[in-house]
């Protein structure tokens, strides 16, 4: 069985079911209209094609980056990059720096992949309308009201464990230095080196005077 | 006996051929056609639902590894072949763009109804074409398909090798044919599996869910009258296409045919 078929399908109906939770979702996608992306993953054997018309269309791409990149059309862009470069492609303002570090590889038209990450950038997604929707608005609310307290009394629970950890290991167990005698220290490291170099330079110069 | 005993194994020669399959029954060749239509007539409005049922949705992996398989490339013009209720055309229509393409072809005025009702209703209008044509003698000028598909739908035309010449003639060169259709499981377990579902699952869900047990006992029958892999391979190289190949998908109850016109 084609597992590549299985995994572009489930991408494919994710993307779309995503962006109909955000009703201006396909006022952007208009912008794309039947623009295509090819995204490559170093380290993965194929790519992925986006088609963006109605809905995003999502195929496997059986060509190499270097074969697909020689017959591209137009509104085309086509992208190779590592797994770990794919979340800064969202800040499109970074796009050219990462060209420069040749962590990314993009050919074709660049507004596409501009427009692909504003796309996706810009969702926003009422989740409590969409739980809703199956559930009701009360429960929904509820459910939403809760997991914010949960999420906001987990938070504080964990930044208050952070300092009482941090006050056993640095005061009471004495275990690490405090944050300020660790700077103290790289201070008086960072003098000596300069001491050093100072005395390296005038050793030199007598050196090259008694000579 | 068998299902498969049941065929007849004395057909006249090659060229003296007045009848052909369908399913299992010999009938008359200039019969066949309403014979399949009688039979897509009275699937066609629960067509959708009962690939759904039957294959239990895989049918939708194989057509999407098909259309992965094509690499369309926008502005081609493709022509999808007995596309019934335009699945593919469907995908190759937003794949195409506006400057592209997509004819969807069937013999069945039923079948091509739904499909264009389909697509409309998606909102799919602005590159498709519906034509009601015969795969034997297709109504196209030569060259002008970069693609074309015919998924499901080989089986049921009289002569396979007059269909796979017509399409090789509205094809351009350097365009492409994909035949995705059911073919002989390589496993023998599987192919146990397979037809004891075939004869007698298959008939009961097409009584329950569409109330037509006898299109879905044509519809096994057909399967194992058609030709295999290999067969089918050779079938296209008389036609003309070069660099043919085949994918069995789920172990060969699916095979999906390419081959090319240079």
């Amino acid at each position: 069985m084609p597992a590549m078929a299985l995994l572009s399908g489930a991408i494919e109906t994710l993307i779309n079911q995503v962006l109909s939770f955000d009703p201006d979702s396909q006022q952007r996608l208009e912008k794309l209209n039947h623009a295509c992306l090819s995204v490559f993953i170093e380290g993965v054997p194929n790519g992925i094609t986006l088609h963006f018309a109605d809905k995003v269309e999502v195929s496997i791409e059986n060509d190499a980056f270097e074969a697909l990149e020689q017959n591209l059309a137009a509104q085309h862009c086509c992208i190779k990059t590592q797994l770990a470069v794919l979340p800064e492609l969202k800040e499109t303002s970074q796009l050219t720096r990462l060209i420069q570090q040749k962590k990314l590889y993009l050919e074709g038209d660049i507004n596409v992949a501009q427009q692909a990450s504003a796309l996706f950038k810009e969702l926003d997604i009422d989740w409590e309308e969409q739980l809703a929707k199956y559930t009701g608005d009360v429960f929904a609310h509820q459910a939403f009201s809760t997991a914010h307290r949960l999420f906001d009394s987990l938070t504080e629970f964990a930044t208050k464990g952070q300092r009482i950890a941090a006050n056993a290991v640095v005061e009471e167990k004495e275990l690490a230095a405090h944050k300020l005698a660790v700077l103290h220290f790289c201070d008086e490291v960072s003098d000596l080196r300069n001491d050093v170099e100072r005395f390296e330079v005038r050793l030199a110069q007598l050196e090259s005077h008694i000579s | 006996m068998s299902d498969h005993q049941s065929v007849d194994k004395t057909l006249p020669a090659q060229g003296q051929q007045t009848t052909t399959d369908f399913g299992y029954k010999q009938v008359d060749k200039s019969s066949k056609a309403s014979m399949v239509a009688g039979v897509f007539d009275s699937v066609a409005a629960k067509y959708d639902v009962m690939n759904d049922v039957m294959s239990m949705g895989v049918h939708r992996l194989w057509k999407r590894y098909t259309v992965d398989c094509a690499a369309v490339r926008k502005g081609q013009h493709v022509l999808d072949l007995a596309g019934g209720t335009g699945d593919l055309a469907a995908k190759f229509s937003r794949r195409v763009g506006p400057t592209g393409s997509v004819t969807l072809a069937d013999i069945n005025l039923s079948m091509l109804k739904v499909g264009r009702d389909k697509l409309r209703d998606q909102g799919l209008i602005q590159n498709l074409e519906y034509v009601q044509a015969d795969a034997e003698a297709l109504p196209f000028a030569d060259n002008t398909f970069d693609l074309v598909t015919m998924a499901f739908g080989l089986r049921n035309v009289t002569e396979k090798q007059n269909a796979l010449n017509s399409i090789f003639r509205v094809l351009k060169p350097g365009g492409r044919l994909l035949v995705l259709e059911f073919s002989k499981p390589t496993l023998e377990p599987v192919s146990k599996i397979y037809d004891w579902y075939s004869f007698h699952v298959l008939p009961k869900m097409g009584e329950l869910v569409a109330n037509d047990s006898e299109s879905y006992q044509y519809l096994a029958e057909s399967i194992r009258m058609h030709p295999d892999q290999e067969t089918l391979k050779e079938m296209f190289e008389k036609a003309g296409f070069e660099n043919c190949d085949y994918q069995n998908l789920t172990s060969g109850i699916v095979a999906l045919h390419r081959g090319y016109k240079f």
